[in-house]
């Protein structure tokens, strides 16, 4: 009975140690051998109880055209290949059901289908930043909700995996911003 | 009788036995029968053990919260595993003890265990900003924490897995989920707590609070699931409410009814919260069925609902609890729980026409309960073990119910509710006069 509990044990721990550092595995490969690009988005500042304050990242593009003869529902597993733009922005297209042979793309999940279009649910969400910044960053969010420049989501992309670098506004990363705001 | 009465009545063997109020074998008998296991850890030991795992954990999860951006990346990882690694050899070092360990102590390793492993998922998932949501998060904590129930006993992570897997249940009540990710996993992961139920190489009975937990949980769980069953198919959006209902109603069947061992249906009501909280539901929607409208909403929604998979596992567990139960001669909770399967009666004879004649199930509902009230009240006069106060209870509200639902005046309703308020606390005088014979008759 004890060689039970403490082999159930150790394969408690083993789980434990895997679960995390798979993810870091994920990712870490992710942000070393992904390609860098940059989406448009917006981020708001909220709180997660476990995990402290995030800014939300919100792509401005959350919409994708459905190409014909592709049936998609909600919930649906789907790659997207990321085109960029002459502005330096990447734009999503050509939706499909596998992944595409070449070029950068991503993996996403379908949100409502109408009318030739999905939404789609971006696989990150959140910006995570230091308890002292944050209230800067609303403040900071406040005064240039309506800028024109924009702020932008620095995103490796790796084999469909996505993992947010960074978030900059005008070419300069979010947090040296706030840093220099809060000094 | 709880463990404290027991701890009470063994303090007072040996005086008793002095006075000779006892003979010694009167007390080694008593003695035997009231043995405490005092392997079980006491409420304020869990409670305080608890709290310190608590606040540690909470701490670290604050810690964590703050962002600690000023340092690398592997260094706040660090930070993450490190707490995870003394928490993890904490453990093995209780396990190693066995025996030796103090209640307390294993409840204190285990949880601490659990929180460390949260807030190491959290702070790596911080890290490297991930998305997601918390019902994750939280189905994945508390998957990993499961094991340290069964290896190291723990009641508290026993309740934080059983509150965690009620909440996520709760969570997943979408349209168009897949079954793995809906309350429909639900089942399982209760099940998932098997080896630390009695009976797994495990004698000792769960204390109340763990019973009370898994029961309120298993209620959110299991009505959870009977809400995503009855989404509405086609395009449109929503659940079929009367539907759930019923589903709502055989599930509180199945848990009144859920098989007992024989100290366990020795053990008075109380201490026995799947039978109380399922008769409570089944009594206040038996009372409900009794008017026209609600019957005709509980035929409708049976109707519906026969055509769904889920119902029909419900009604085969309930088929095989109600076998065990009428083995064990549990005729009341037997009779509370059948106003469930009423409406199963009623609809082969409405099914045939176009509008559902809802009076036969009301009417149905009405002498069922009925029954019910007169048998538990005559059971008390016949000897056998009653429930003459809840039997006369259920009758002055089933007659309440049925004159509020009449076109009589409401002079006559009026009369008629004085009427019965007095008889029940005639009724009431007339138990505790043959209450306090019986007492002095022992004495």
């Amino acid at each position: 009975m004890k060689t039970l509990s403490f082999l159930i044990f150790g394969i408690a721990v083993l789980a434990q140690w895997a679960a995390p550092l798979s993810q870091i595995w994920t990712h870490e490969q992710v942000l070393a051998k992904g390609t860098l690009i940059k989406l448009k988005c917006s981020a708001p500042d909220p709180y997660d109880p476990l995990r402290g304050r995030y800014l939300a990242v919100r792509p401005t593009e959350s919409e994708v055209a459905v190409p014909a003869g592709l049936k998609l529902t909600r919930g649906m597993q789907v790659y997207a290949v990321l085109t960029t733009g002459t502005d330096g922005f990447a734009t999503l297209s050509s939706l499909s059901l596998t992944p595409p042979a070449s070029g950068d793309y991503l993996r996403l999940k379908t949100g409502y289908v109408y009318n030739d279009k999905a939404s789609i649910d971006w696989p990150f969400d959140r910006f995570y930043v230091n308890e002292k910044l944050a209230p800067e960053a609303d403040k900071w969010l406040a005064e240039n909700i309506r800028s024109a420049k924009g702020i932008s989501a620095e995103v490796r992309v790796l084999n469909g995996r996505a993992v947010l670098e960074d978030l900059s506004f005008d070419g300069k990363p979010f947090r040296e911003i706030l840093k220099a705001r809060v000094k | 009788m709880n463990t404290s009465h027991q701890r009470w009545l063994l303090e007072q063997l040996p005086q008793w036995e002095r006075e000779g109020i006892l003979t010694a074998d009167a007390a080694r008998t008593l003695r035997e029968r009231n043995a405490v296991d005092d392997s079980q850890p006491g409420v304020a030991q869990i409670v305080m053990g608890a709290l310190g795992a608590l606040l540690i954990g909470t701490g670290l999860i604050a810690v964590i919260g703050f962002n600690w951006d000023d340092f690398s990346r592997p260094v706040r990882l660090l930070f993450a595993f490190l707490p995870l690694l003394l928490t993890q050899l904490f453990s093995f070092r209780v396990l190693q003890r066995g025996a030796a360990s103090a209640p307390w102590v294993r409840e204190t390793a285990a949880l601490l265990q659990a929180l460390a492993t949260g807030a190491c998922i959290a702070l790596v998932s911080q890290i490297y900003n991930l998305g997601g949501d918390w019902p994750d998060f939280l189905f994945w904590w508390c998957m990993l924490s499961l094991p340290l129930v069964w290896v190291l006993r723990s009641h508290a992570v026993a309740i934080f897995y059983l509150i965690a897997i009620a909440i996520w249940s709760v969570n997943q009540v979408e349209q168009g989920k897949p079954w793995f990710d809906s309350p429909l996993l639900y089942p399982l992961l209760l099940l998932g707590l098997l080896p630390y139920w009695p009976g797994w190489k495990n004698p000792a009975a769960l204390s109340l609070s763990v019973r009370w937990v898994m029961t309120i949980s298993a209620i959110v769980g299991f009505c959870s699931a009977a809400v995503f069953v009855s989404a509405r198919s086609g395009d449109s959006y929503g659940y079929n409410d009367q539907s759930f209902l019923w589903l709502w109603t055989l599930t509180a069947a199945a848990l009144a009814l859920f098989p007992l061992s024989q100290s366990g249906m020795e053990e008075p009501t109380r201490r026995k919260p799947q039978v109380l909280l399922g008769s409570l539901w089944l009594l206040g929607y038996g009372v409900a069925a009794t008017f026209r409208d609600v019957s005709d909403d509980v035929l409708k929604g049976a109707a519906h609902a026969l055509q769904l998979p889920w119902c029909w596992g419900l009604l085969t567990a309930l088929g095989v609890f109600v076998l065990l139960a009428a083995a064990c001669k549990r005729w009341a909770v037997l009779a509370i729980a059948s106003v469930a399967l009423l409406p199963l009666i009623t609809i082969p004879f409405v099914e045939n026409k176009n509008a559902y004649d809802s009076a036969l199930l009301s009417w149905l509902v009405t002498l069922h309960l009925a029954a019910i009230g007169i048998t538990l009240i005559v059971l008390e006069f016949a000897g056998k073990k009653g429930a003459p106060r809840l039997g006369a209870s259920l009758l002055s509200v089933l007659i309440i119910a049925r004159m509020a639902d009449s076109h009589f005046s409401l002079l006559a309703k009026g009369f008629a509710f004085i009427g019965v308020g007095m008889a029940f606390l005639a009724f009431n005088i007339l138990m505790s006069r043959q209450l306090k014979k019986k007492q002095a008759a022992a004495v």
